[in-house]
């Protein structure tokens, strides 16, 4: 059979100078690709609270990647709540399900991430640097295992014209001063609620920062010696049992993340520990409401101190994937400041980005009500501060050891049995005498 | 086996010119009841080999290894078990696991029997009303648990509602909130979900017992309740067993329900074994020691199906 006579060599010439010119024209980055085959990357991530930064993500930032590079973005929205985890593990375990994600967790699998230092270091120089609780949990043995990309922050919710008929004029400033607040509310039917059960961020995100501010940590910095058993911890524990039994709903001590989203949203309560998603929810869907919901920061304890807990979004790259550097190169594009800060925009900075570019970010004064998610990151610390964010700590945290020291004294338990409970398992989980 | 087949009346397969012996001696081969019962057999045996003895065995194998997620395994011999002999709240989702079972067992085999009478009754809607009953078995239990969690809720929930509408409290008790209260919540849930099972199980053994036996009873002068005495329960009684049986073992594996419900919360009071396995192997990444805590379910699960096995064979 007659075969078509080959192009003529003029032809691939033209294409090969085309190719060429286009490399010039486009940078060394987009290069690499205008070259490579083109390919799928999977991103997972869980899907977040506020629906413009998914769609932003899914209609602005995908269709321009794959328009510069020709590569094609698969996202994989993972649903919210706690489930996250269990996928990303089993993801791991099997060497399978995305190139990238919302690495959660990421002390459980540090290992099959890849050093993405050189993005970390380079995004870090170019937007003002990173604040340095973040490298904590980011940077292993001198690596970057996964770069930052926002704290959720996490702070008081409250009632403001509930406080503001109760006589409070200004947010307790002191923990003393809560339970006082707490107690005049609960009176006129309007109690807190402080969630202390079984959850993933709304029970640590008061409970941590009220026992550090008791001058008390779980661990040494070394993360070697249990530092929680002290006198300042049961000093924590009594007022927690006060204010759970004085100010608060009953049901809080068994709450998951969802609950007191649920009560605050139903009227039920006047404050609790949130991420800004209830006024997100109440200026939807109850804008009444929406107008009398203000946020405030965490109050100071007994040494003066004030302290938050971190919520970070960190994004790795698994090292099993068919192309790592395919996925580095889109992480490292979408932490571009062309890319990024407008997707920060987008959701209403509800994420809060740890780099001190965004410190004067013209966003944070759009609503003056978000401004303190913003101070969060100057006084947020990672839930295994100061000992190192590795295996042990996640573990003390998933499995609820601080959490329900603190509910059993609430159910009843006396406060020297629930701390030698919590000791004991901390004894056990980091495996030291 | 092959009297079967000539007894169906079925057409024989045509043997073409190439080969009647062979393909007659095959069919012979395959229609001896050992060849032929182990034909049927395997497909099945090999499906439960790889997707439950897969993961049993290799939960057997983790769990004497320290094995973190993504980590490599050290073999620990039993220490993972000793670990576990002394971790209090092992014993807690233990103690939790056997009361929740117990309690929900016995009201679903109670609500059941009571249920199964009922709907053996001629009524008007009876039909209707036995699809109806289905339904708690038929939603899927996520669904069904989130709907418990409002009905649930301390404010707003149906039930603190009907008890401050109808005067009984004010406020309502917190039912996810108190330690008591809770177990008393996911073991009122679990029984909800598995009446229907019961019941329609107890309904289709109800309707095998012969009206004669009533009819002589009655003769002989036995009132509704020595009907039911001598003549119903006994009846029965294989039934309700195998009921019993089956509905303890999935009890005893429950985790949905109070994985949504309360995530074992407040201060541990519902973990079950299930749960408590799954935040150290899933939460914590602990493979080995949550594997223990999964395995430690096996021997009762082993003694029900001993018990099982040997009334089955009586019967």
């Amino acid at each position: 059979m007659a075969q078509p006579a080959p192009p003529k060599a003029s032809r691939r010439d033209f294409l090969k100078l085309a190719a060429g010119a286009a490399t010039v024209a486009t940078g060394p980055f987009i290069s690499r690709h205008a070259q490579a085959k083109p390919t799928t990357i999977t991103f997972a991530r869980e899907s977040s609270y506020v629906k413009n930064f998914d769609e932003h993500f899914q209609k602005v930032l995908i269709p321009a990647y794959q328009k510069s590079t020709g590569i094609k973005i698969e996202y994989q929205i993972q649903a919210a709540g706690g489930g996250a985890v269990p996928q990303l593990v089993s993801m791991v375990e099997n060497k399978s399900g995305a190139d990238l994600a919302w690495v959660q967790q990421e002390w459980l699998y540090r290992d099959a991430l890849v050093d993405v230092s050189d993005i970390a270091e380079a995004v870090g120089k170019e937007q003002g640097g990173w604040y340095d609780e973040i490298k904590a949990l980011s940077v292993d043995n001198g690596k970057w295992k996964s770069v930052p990309q926002a704290n959720i922050g996490q702070v008081m919710v409250y009632r403001k014209d509930w406080f503001d008929e109760a006589g409070i004029k200004k947010f307790p400033d002191t923990w003393d001063e809560f339970l006082e607040a707490g107690i005049k509310l609960k009176a006129k039917g309007h109690p807190f609620g402080m969630s202390m059960g079984h959850g993933f961020a709304d029970n640590y995100s008061w409970l941590y920062p009220l026992l550090w501010s008791y001058g008390v940590t779980v661990m040494d910095k070394t993360g070697k010696k249990v530092a929680l058993d002290s006198s300042e911890t049961a000093k924590a524990v009594d007022f927690v049992r006060r204010l759970y039994k004085e100010a608060c709903i009953e049901d809080c001590v068994g709450w998951l993340d969802p609950h007191n989203n649920k009560a605050f949203l139903t009227s039920q309560i006047s404050c609790t520990n949130n991420a800004y998603s209830i006024m997100v929810s109440a200026k939807r869907d109850l804008p009444e409401m929406g107008k009398v919901i203000d946020h405030a920061l965490n109050p100071k304890g007994p040494t003066g101190q004030r302290y938050h807990s971190l919520v970070p979004v960190t994004h790795g790259v698994f090292a099993y994937g068919p192309d790592p550097q395919a996925a580095k190169d889109f992480l490292r594009w979408i932490m571009d400041p062309k890319q990024y800060r407008p997707w920060i925009s987008s959701g209403d900075m509800y994420f809060a980005p740890y780099l001190h570019a965004f410190d004067k970010f013209p966003d944070w004064d759009i609503e003056p009500r978000v401004k303190p998610f913003q101070k969060v990151l100057e006084t947020g610390k990672l839930t295994s501060w100061p000992a190192p964010a590795n295996r042990a700590h996640g573990a003390v945290v998933n499995r609820w050891v601080v959490i329900d020291m603190f509910s059993k004294a609430c159910t009843g338990a006396p406060t020297k049995s629930v701390i030698a409970e919590a000791v004991g398992q901390l004894k056990q989980i980091y495996g030291v005498a | 086996m092959s009297r079967i087949f000539e007894a169906s009346g079925a057409p024989t397969l045509e043997v073409g010119a190439h080969g009647p012996v062979g393909l007659g001696r095959l069919r012979a081969f395959v229609e001896r009841e050992q060849v032929y019962s182990w034909l049927m057999l395997t497909p099945p045996v090999l499906f439960l080999l790889a997707f439950l003895g897969y993961p049993f065995f290799y939960g057997v194998y983790l769990s004497f290894f320290h094995r973190e997620v993504a980590g490599a395994a050290s073999f620990v011999g039993l220490r993972n078990f000793v670990t576990l002999a002394n971790d209090p709240i092992f014993w807690q989702s233990v103690g939790n696991t056997v009361k929740f079972t117990a309690a929900a067992t016995v009201l679903k085999a109670v609500g059941g029997l009571c249920m199964a009478l009922v709907m053996n009754q001629n009524f008007r809607m009876k039909a209707f009303s036995r699809a109806m009953l289905l339904l708690p078995f038929i939603v899927p239990t996520v669904l069904s648990t989130v709907a418990w969690q409002w009905i649930l809720d301390p404010g707003m929930g149906l039930f603190n509602r009907l008890l401050v509408v109808s005067g009984l409290a004010n406020p309502g008790p917190s039912w996810l909130g108190s330690p008591t209260l809770a177990m008393i919540s996911i073991i009122m849930v679990n029984t909800w979900r598995g009446l229907p099972f019961f019941g329609i199980s107890i309904l289709a053994g109800l309707q095998t017992i012969p009206i004669e036996l009533h009819e002589s009873a009655t003769i002989d002068g036995a009132g509704t309740w020595g009907r039911f005495r001598y003549v119903t329960l006994p009846s029965l009684l294989p039934v309700l067993f195998i009921v019993t049986t089956f509905s303890i073992i999935i009890t005893f594996f429950d985790f949905q329900l109070v994985y949504v419900l309360t995530g074992g919360g407040p201060a541990n009071s519902t973990h079950l074994m299930a749960t408590y396995a799954y935040s150290i192997s899933m939460g914590a990444g602990q493979m080995g020691l949550g594997s223990a805590v999964a395995l430690s379910m096996v021997p009762v699960l082993g003694l029900l199906l001993v018990l099982l096995t040997i009334y089955v064979r009586k019967d």
